[in-house]
């Protein structure tokens, strides 16, 4: 079963970005240089995170859930936001529109979030003998990652990038930024400061992230209607 | 120019970090591949020999299949699945039928009840009359011949009751009874072992350990002393080498002679009372191979010194005896010297309040079995007798100190009862007080027999396999046994020999066995079957939303025409 399993996986994990890639619009504008360029500024991040992370952070011996590590952990979490802002903002990217813009961005910086961080587990773990179901559930995972990471990608292009947005809905995007970002101390917070199971978190994780992608497919459908 | 060196020194300070990167990669890669395994259990390898060419016990090591119960359906085969047998629920006809007619297995793990476990030793003897406990002993004796006497061409491996095991022979259980034997096809667990092929054991090496307890010489008399030997084989044989401790045969003979020359070391140190004989102490090996070491370590002696024996005292088998025990000679009991000793023995026991009964067994010089320990002196016309609790002679590889013989079913009480009627009995034979009522060892005085020294003993040889052939030449055991043996006498030395014979013996004794919960190949077709359903759906979703972004009413109009594009 083993290598049958890692493809299943794989497929699993990999899979709704590709299909994301090929079934948007984004595949007739070929944005695929943007996504690129999104993915090397994560990894940039993800180093920056890393030292950070080295730097301030106590290492614990026990699992246990420490308050004050984990807000400084959400704190460099929001690095996370700061290469988006940068991979939004920055970025020389080729005459596309803001639609297309933070749809590849975020598309970009998921995958390279599951290559970094369940590709290797996944290479190791799912070929061995021993079936577990944790794998099956990181895919799944990522597909909520997926969807979290491209809303977090529209509201900070509405945050960021649209000038003329109803001034009413400024503090709901605000907000429901906030808590995009802050979804992975939530998660962590979850299972380890409440002892949830892995289905139980990644159950959470897929219903908020439906959630939080309506949100911000609403606020933006709500921002465009004016300027359109 | 000052500029250049620092860029180097970030550059280095970049590569340096990358590298703790890639190695904190690794850590992680090895963490994640040590514990993949749902459980790891320790298992015992069924012991692999060869007797005269023959191939006897269990020929493989690695072992890689399905596992399987008992309650498999019949006319099933059985060729590729390890069948996990609970002690508990074994049937000995079953076993008879499968490995006597050679019938194809993938392999066999027993589990034994944690009563026979190694590590064991309290709560022993609690309700040692239990019934259902000497059934289960009986079971195993009769199990452990079987497997000794035949040739298995698959792995059998041996491993302890405990609660993860006991999950997974449930599941395993369950998984039978719905009629289908494990297979690829429907998951279940898979048990490996991965071990390298076993390797025969070049030139095994046996250990003999001698002590010399002199005895005072008179002024006038230039000729040697006689000496008393007393000798019990320490090594063991048994199904699973790495389990065979033998408590009772022979751990009880070594711990009653290491008593027997405590006591008389304390005795000898005062010229006083230190008597006029010698006192000889061996510790042979190579018992369970006709006595292989004990024949060597006579051949050693010169021709004097054999005849100084007065008479040599094997000890065998005398930790778990109630009323009686025996004395085992090759000279009819009318011999003059065995008539001193049976009733110097029947004497003191009488005292201590049980029988010892003489039995007679000639030897067959052309018959290459012995099955006594004295045999070997009386092959050498040296008088000789084996004190035992067993009535009649063993078999070849029988009584051995095998599996069965753990400390639990040892009694102390008997170690300690036939260290006192050996010590007084070779205490009145020396001093010749023989008819008068004296107890050199009696209770509460400076001489008595010390029980917690026997108990340290006996948990000692109770958790140390001894199987000659594996025993490397620098055994610590080995080194404490003549440790010991210096301190209670003047000279002790040790002597190695090749153990000869038709025996081979072959290496691994042990291994970890993995168990892996496995999915079966239904399940990732299933798998992949939802998947592709799930990516294809997601396919379609998004083309009917998005697409529609740019124009949302027109979007909802063409999905038909979307939907025949996605498939």
């Amino acid at each position: 079963m083993t290598l049958f399993h890692f493809f299943n996986c794989a497929i699993l994990t990999f899979g709704p970005h590709a299909v994301y890639y090929s079934a948007t619009p984004l595949s007739e504008y070929d944005t695929l240089g943007t996504s690129i360029k999104a993915a090397v500024v994560y990894l940039a991040t993800a180093l920056v995170k890393l030292v950070c992370l080295a730097t301030f952070l106590k290492v614990s011996e026990s699992d246990s859930f420490d308050p004050y590590q984990e807000c400084l952990k959400a704190l460099i979490g929001f690095i996370d936001v700061a290469g988006l802002y940068f991979a939004l903002t920055q970025l020389t990217h080729r005459n596309i529109s803001q639609n297309h813009k933070f749809q590849a961005v975020g598309l970009g910086w998921a995958f390279a979030d599951s290559v970094l961080h369940r590709l290797a587990p996944l290479w190791v773990g799912a070929r061995g003998l021993e079936f577990t179901w944790d794998y099956i559930l990181q895919g799944l995972e990522a597909n909520a990652n997926l969807v979290l990471s491209i809303s977090l990608a529209a509201l900070g292009s509405l945050m960021w990038l649209r000038k003329n947005k109803p001034k009413t809905l400024i503090p709901i995007i605000y907000m429901c930024a906030g808590i995009v970002a802050t979804m992975p101390s939530i998660t962590s917070y979850l299972r380890r400061g409440l002892g949830w199971h892995l289905p139980k978190v990644v159950g959470f994780e897929l219903f908020t992230s439906l959630v939080m992608a309506i949100l911000s497919w609403q606020l933006f459908a709500a921002c465009q209607r004016p300027s359109a | 120019m000052i500029m250049a060196p620092r860029i180097a020194r970030e550059r280095l300070l970049l590569v340096e970090s990358m590298y703790s990167v890639i190695a904190l990669l690794f850590l992680l890669v090895t963490c994640v591949e040590l514990c993949d395994a749902a459980s790891v259990v320790d298992v015992y390898r069924l012991i692999q020999y060869d007797m005269s060419g023959a191939p006897f016990g269990s020929r493989l090591a690695s072992l890689n299949h399905h596992a399987g119960s008992l309650h498999f359906s019949p006319h099933t085969d059985l060729s590729r699945t390890v069948l996990v047998i609970p002690l508990r629920e074994l049937n000995i006809t079953f076993v008879k039928e499968y490995i006597v007619e050679k019938k194809p297995l993938g392999g066999i793990l027993f589990l034994l009840p944690k009563m026979f476990s190694v590590e064991n030793k309290g709560s022993m003897r609690t309700n040692h009359q239990d019934d259902g406990k000497e059934r289960l002993k009986n079971v195993l004796a009769e199990l452990e011949q079987i497997l000794v006497h035949n040739n298995l061409p698959y792995p059998v491996y041996f491993a302890y009751e405990d609660d993860n095991i006991h999950d997974v022979l449930a599941d395993i259980k369950k998984n039978d009874a719905t009629g289908q034997p494990a297979t690829a096809t429907n998951g279940g667990y898979k048990f490996v072992v991965s071990a390298p092929e076993p390797k025969k054991v070049a030139s095994p090496t046996i250990t003999n350990i001698q002590g010399w307890l002199a005895g005072k010489k008179t002024d006038d008399d230039a000729s040697q002393l006689p000496t008393i030997a007393i000798v019990a084989s320490y090594d063991t044989f048994g199904a699973a080498p790495a389990l065979s401790v033998g408590s009772d045969s022979n751990g009880s003979g070594v711990v009653a002679l290491l008593e027997v020359a405590r006591l008389f070391s304390l005795l000898y140190s005062n010229p006083k009372t230190r008597g006029h004989y010698n006192l000889l102490f061996g510790l042979t090996s190579g018992g369970p191979y006709n006595y292989n070491g004990t024949r060597k370590w006579l051949r050693s002696f010169d021709q004097r010194m054999r005849e100084s024996i007065d008479y040599a005292i094997c000890l065998n088998s005398i930790g778990s005896w109630e009323k009686d025990l025996w004395i085992h000679v090759s000279k009819p009991a009318e011999n003059v010297y065995i008539k001193q000793i049976f009733e110097d023995f029947s004497s003191v026991a009488e005292e201590l309040g049980f029988t010892v009964n003489l039995k007679h067994k000639k030897i067959n010089i052309s018959n290459p079995r012995v099955a006594w320990e004295h045999e070997q002196f009386s092959r050498l016309r040296v008088t000789a007798a084996t004190l035992s609790e067993l009535s009649t002679a063993p078999d070849l590889l029988e009584r051995t100190g095998g599996l069965v013989d753990s400390r639990h079913f040892v009694n102390e009480t008997a170690v300690v009862r036939s260290v006192k009627l050996i010590a007084e009995s070779l205490a009145r034979h020396i001093y010749r007080h023989q008819g008068k009522n004296i107890r050199v060892f009696a209770d509460n005085s400076s001489l008595a027999v010390n029980p917690s020294y026997i108990r340290s003993w006996l948990n000692v040889l109770s958790q140390t396999p001894r199987v000659a052939p594996f025993l490397p030449k620098d055994d610590p055991f080995v080194a404490a046994l003549k440790k010991e043996l210096e301190d209670h006498t003047d000279q002790v030395d040790l002597q190695r020999d090749v153990l000869d014979g038709m025996f081979t013996f072959y290496d691994s004794t042990r291994a970890m066995l993995n168990v892996y919960q496995v999915a079966s190949v239904t399940f990732d077709l299933l798998l992949l079957l939802v998947l592709g359903s799930y990516l294809i759906l997601l396919f379609s979703f998004l083309v009917i939303t998005t697409r529609g972004l740019d124009d949302l009413i027109s979007l909802f109009r063409r999905p038909p025409s979307r939907k025949v594009k996605t498939a």
